[in-house]
């Protein structure tokens, strides 16, 4: 299927965001500090109206935005929500992000959501479909969207690639970009048993278009993916191969769950700010 | 889309049934074997979709107490979510309650729950401007008959047999909650949001079939009517007078029109 979507338009570099969380609202709009840009749950603001497209319009007159959607099921074999996909449409039409991202996993089937971001085989016959599925909602948006790697606590027997040659696989054919979420590629290294350098290493990096920092914790076995903790040491260390790798690539930090004062969400901000300076430095 | 929607299918299967059935189409290993891998998803479904509803459900929440985790287990269990936005599984709360044999016996948990999911989607309704009372001082007295007051259209009236709302209430306002008590006659409560805030309020029994009368477009006429079947013609006028300031006070009527 021919693209629309032209491949040349150029996405800004933003610097270093959070994720847009209630508990910051009136922080972030009194003192934005060190806070470049947000990114907003897309799903929070596809509501009628109120309280939350009041906040939203004070949000977007301060600060650059990104949509970040956790309901496309761009891997559901449903068909793709078209209803939806003209509310986000709407949404992007007024919020005029800086760009639009969803997660490279499907979320429910024959109409039941699982609310879950629910991972892939890697096949060929999956990459077809979601490449075909990306295709078609990036011309529906009329723009290029990014997918995030999710992550991960099951592998199907009939998985044929590595889930990093599949999201690149998929990024390479749809003509789309990627989110990578450095905290997702740690967790799922170590519950799959891969090494996490190789899946930076199979990425294309000129479609690396954001990254994500997050906490998690140490389930029995599993590490899982709980947005509830402080970035982990071992995902630092993580970011900072990204960054050799990757260059300037814009960055937030995302809390979902044991949301802390803006404070510490700044601080930690700071740190990989700090990190990334120091490697540009260096390259310079 | 065989291979992959097969796939799909069995694997929501497994997530929404109460045990966790083996699937030949996981792979385990040494970190940990595929049935404590589904367990992650498996777990995470009823957690999730229950604290959706915790969160859009705060008042029955407080009212069901420690039943209140088995009642949302039985939803979940029950009534898959099928909209893009996990609020909405919610929807069908209120009714569940109200017809399951397990809760139909104490109704005030139904009626709570009716009361929270009407705040609750008041609250991002879409927003309406409201009618100020200059803007009716241009009617001509003699086309009141035939003018139609226009509530906000998100605007709700629910009828319930106990105290919930004097409940909700105190749990807003984080103070002693009184005890759930059934009604000597029911009520209605009105729910809307003249601005960002959610009202709600009892509905007095002359108030009523008016502001219903209101709510289904019925003429100026009609409601004035509605007053005098219970008041007499005399007492009408002035009754009428008085709710549609107390109408327009409150920021419950959104426009007009002469039909």
């Amino acid at each position: 299927m021919e693209n629309i979507v032209p491949v040349s338009r150029a996405l800004p570099y933003l610097g270093f965001g959070l994720g847009l969380r209630v508990d910051h609202y009136e922080a972030l709009l009194e003192e934005p500090g060190n806070v470049e840009w947000l990114e907003i749950v897309s799903e929070n603001y596809l509501v009628p109206g109120g309280r939350p497209l009041r906040w939203l319009e004070r949000f977007r007159e301060r600060f650059p935005l990104v949509m970040h959607g956790v309901s496309l099921s761009i891997g559901g074999t449903d068909p793709l929500d078209l209803a939806y996909l003209d509310q986000l449409a709407a949404l992007a039409r007024h919020v005029q992000p800086a760009w639009i991202s969803d997660h490279l996993c499907w979320t429910g089937v024959d109409g039941v959501n699982l609310h879950d971001l629910m991972p892939l085989p890697y096949t060929e016959e999956a990459l077809g479909h979601v490449a075909d599925r990306v295709r078609r909602v990036q011309d529906r948006l009329g723009q290029r969207i990014l997918l995030e790697n999710v992550s991960s606590y099951i592998s199907f027997a009939q998985s044929q690639l590595t889930e990093w040659e599949f999201l690149a696989a998929v990024a390479e054919r749809a003509d789309c970009l990627i989110l990578l979420d450095i905290n997702n590629v740690h967790v799922s290294a170590h519950n799959h048993g891969f090494s996490a350098l190789d899946y930076l290493d199979g990425l294309p990096a000129s479609r690396v278009q954001q990254f994500h920092l997050a906490g998690h914790e140490q389930g029995n076995a599993l590490l899982i993916d709980t947005h509830d903790a402080p970035v982990a040491d071992a995902v630092w260390r993580l970011y900072v191969e990204a960054v050799r790798r990757f260059g300037h690539v814009s960055t937030m930090i995302e809390r979902d769950d044991h949301i802390p004062p803006l404070d510490s969400l700044r601080a930690e901000l700071d740190h990989a700010r700090a990190l990334a300076n120091a490697l540009w430095k260096q390259a310079a | 889309m065989n291979g992959l929607g097969t796939l799909q299918k069995q694997l929501a299967e497994a997530l929404r049934s109460e045990s966790l059935p083996p699937l030949p189409l996981l792979r385990g290993d040494g970190v940990a074997d595929a049935t404590s891998r589904l367990a992650v998803y498996h777990h995470g479904y009823r957690i999730r979709l229950a604290g959706a509803l915790r969160t859009e459900f705060p008042g029955l929440a407080l009212l069901a107490d420690r039943p209140f985790e088995g009642l949302l287990h039985e939803y979940v269990a029950a009534h898959p979510s099928t909209h893009f936005n996990i609020r909405w599984h919610g929807e069908g709360l209120a009714a569940f309650l109200a017809g399951d044999p397990a809760w139909r016996d104490r109704p005030a948990l139904a009626e709570m729950a009716q009361l929270d999911w009407a705040i609750s989607t008041a609250f991002d309704a879409a927003d309406h401007a409201i009618l100020r009372a200059e803007e009716l001082a241009h009617v001509s007295p003699d086309t009141w008959a035939t003018l139609r007051l226009h509530p906000l259209p998100h605007a709700r009236l629910l009828r319930v047999t106990h105290n919930v709302d004097a409940f909700r209430r105190a749990a807003d306002r984080g103070g002693a909650r009184p005890r759930v008590r059934q009604l000597r006659q029911p009520r209605h409560l009105l729910v809307w949001r003249p601005s960002l805030e959610v009202h709600y309020r009892a509905v007095t029994r002359s108030e009523l079939p008016v502001l219903q009368a209101a709510l289904d477009g019925a003429t100026f006429a009609t409601l004035c009517e509605r007053l005098a079947e219970r008041h007499g013609a005399r007492s009408a006028l002035p009754r009428m007078a008085e709710l549609l300031g107390q109408w327009l006070g409150e920021g419950l009527v959104g426009s007009f029109d002469m039909s």
